[in-house]
């Protein structure tokens, strides 16, 4: 399995230590299982998935942009239904099978995130987020934990969480903007605004802590970041929603 | 011997660096003209550095860029909080209140900003997609930039803001509203005792051109950035010649509103703005000069 990236250019890491998702040249091609993903245009990219007889991806199903027809399409049954829309995430998860042609895409300019699993990884990505993953991870999602995190975090109730077992598998985030990744070591932290962030390993904590700083007219704006703690991967966008501030 | 000067910050730099160290441009491209003389601001390569003071700030990304900042022991700079994407818990953050903050409030500006001291990273981001403009300002020069297009700036530049002058009423009786086309306010900003650096964020492409004493042209009112001081600002109101439908209301009035922009000076306009929609009957405004077709 390969993620598209190209090869012939050079590791893009700033001087703070953060590493640039590589951007998918136009029209890339490359394979997972048996199927193929096709990465259309850079602005506002669309993965078109090749799928063979024996595949699936599973995805929202407001992304979807077009399909052949004769792609069947199913839903994929998650659990904790109430809580999911409570949550706002959303309660159906479309699930497409092979043979067949189904593409995909977010409406905000940005970049998709290759991520390939191997066999015994767990990754969480915030609500929203994900773009799709192929039917061999599995599929569920976690409460963030603690009342300020929740207020706060700028992440929403849940996050989702992939897992693969045996099995490898491919999950496609669209990160909003430019994404950057980096690896925090063993109890190393960094504060990233919450609307910033994309994904982690689940190894990584994450907690909202309240900055000594008051923002607003008054004071009366608290602002929060997101300490994240190592060992993992951390990955942020630098397009999103400003949640710093509540009263 | 000739001293290399950068085309789009106007300072002197290294013609050897592949970008200009001050403002992150390109050095080894050729300039991009347009027929009608507006220069495209080549935007910051991927991962270009811009030196100020001990401290650099690096570029990151093409499409939202991050100025990813690494601060030297001793030396700031100050932000609108909502920009901050994330700081490494080593660099001490703090607030910089500002004067006239019930009119900030009113006018939708922040009222405080925060400040970020060495030694130290952190990143800040804007929430559109577009170019982040790097303004090295000499000792004692001035810029003035459109509202919520500041990104950051170093600690040695001075910030202040004061109203646009542009608007127009329309609607009579309690019905009556007032437009600011191009914000109610616009920052200033000075770098009073020796240079230092200003950031923007320009949503879309960024043009620039340099205006001849007495030059003028019209722009959208929302498509402006930044502009020297010098640059002399009013309204224009141009009324078609066609009314079409309008002639049977009588309070719509098919107009376009302009910015009239009057050199000597530099100015620059962003390709993303928002044009101002209603078509309601102008009563009153700032001073306008109008033409009808």
């Amino acid at each position: 399995m390969t993620c598209g990236a190209p090869l012939d250019v050079r590791d893009k890491v700033s001087d703070s230590g953060w590493r640039e998702a590589p951007r998918l040249r136009d029209m890339t091609e490359f394979r997972f299982s048996a199927s193929t993903c096709q990465v259309e245009g850079e602005l506002v990219p669309v993965a078109e998935i090749s799928l063979s007889p024996q595949d699936g991806v599973y995805f929202e199903h407001h992304v979807l942009l077009w399909k052949d027809e004769t792609v069947p399409l199913s839903s994929l049954k998650t659990q904790g239904g109430m809580k999911r829309t409570i949550g706002g995430m959303p309660h159906i998860v479309t699930v497409a099978n092979g043979p067949g042609r189904v593409a995909f895409s977010r409406d905000a300019p940005g970049e998709l995130v290759v991520l390939p699993l191997h066999p015994g990884m767990e990754l969480d990505v915030r609500e929203h987020a994900f773009l799709l993953a192929s039917h061999s991870i599995q599929y569920s999602f976690v409460r963030i934990k603690g009342l300020a995190n929740v207020l706060h975090g700028g992440s929403g109730m849940f996050m989702d969480r992939f897992v693969t077992a045996q099995y490898p598998g491919l999950l496609l985030l669209h990160g909003n903007g430019n994404v950057l990744e980096r690896t925090l070591r063993p109890g190393e932290k960094i504060l990233v605004e919450p609307g910033g962030f994309l994904y982690k390993d689940s190894t990584v904590q994450m907690n909202a802590v309240q900055m000594p700083l008051k923002t607003g007219f008054m004071g009366h704006h608290n602002m929060y970041l997101a300490e994240m703690s190592g060992p993992g991967r951390v990955g942020i966008q630098s397009m999103y929603v400003h949640h710093h501030s509540s009263e | 011997m000739n001293q290399y000067v950068c085309r789009y910050c106007r300072q002197p730099s290294d013609p050897n660096s592949p970008t200009c160290p001050l403002c992150g441009a390109p050095v080894d491209i050729r300039s991009v003209v347009s027929d009608s003389g507006w220069i495209e601001q080549p935007p910051v390569r991927d991962m270009a550095k811009i030196q100020f003071g001990q401290s650099h700030c690096q570029i990151e990304g093409t499409t939202v860029p991050v100025a990813d900042f690494t601060l030297a022991q001793q030396e700031m700079v100050y932000f609108s909080h909502h920009v901050l994407l994330w700081t490494d818990p080593a660099t001490r953050l703090g607030t910089m209140s500002m004067r006239g903050g019930w009119k900030r409030v009113m006018a939708g500006m922040p009222l405080i900003m925060l400040e970020a001291h060495g030694p130290g990273h952190l990143a800040l981001s804007d929430n559109h997609a577009g170019e982040v403009i790097a303004l090295p300002l000499q000792h004692g020069q001035q810029m003035w930039v459109r509202e919520h297009r500041f990104l950051c700036a170093t600690g040695n530049i001075r910030y202040d803001w004061d109203q646009t002058h542009i608007w127009y009423v329309t609607g009579t009786g309690d019905d009556q509203e007032t437009h600011y086309p191009m914000g109610q306010y616009g920052d200033i900003f000075t770098a009073a005792d020796r240079p230092g650096l200003l950031l923007l964020h320009s949503p879309g492409n960024t043009f620039i051109r340099d205006l001849q004493p007495g030059q003028s042209l019209l722009v959208q009112p929302s498509s402006l950035l930044y502009r020297d001081v010098s640059v002399r600002v009013h309204l224009h109101l141009e009324y078609p010649r066609n009314l079409g439908f309008a002639f049977w209301h009588p309070r719509w009035s098919y107009r376009n509103i302009w910015v009239r922009l009057t050199g000597p000076g530099r100015v620059a306009v962003q390709s993303v703005y928002t044009p101002p929609e209603d078509t309601e009957i102008i009563q009153n405004s700032s001073y306008a000069t109008h033409h009808r077709w």
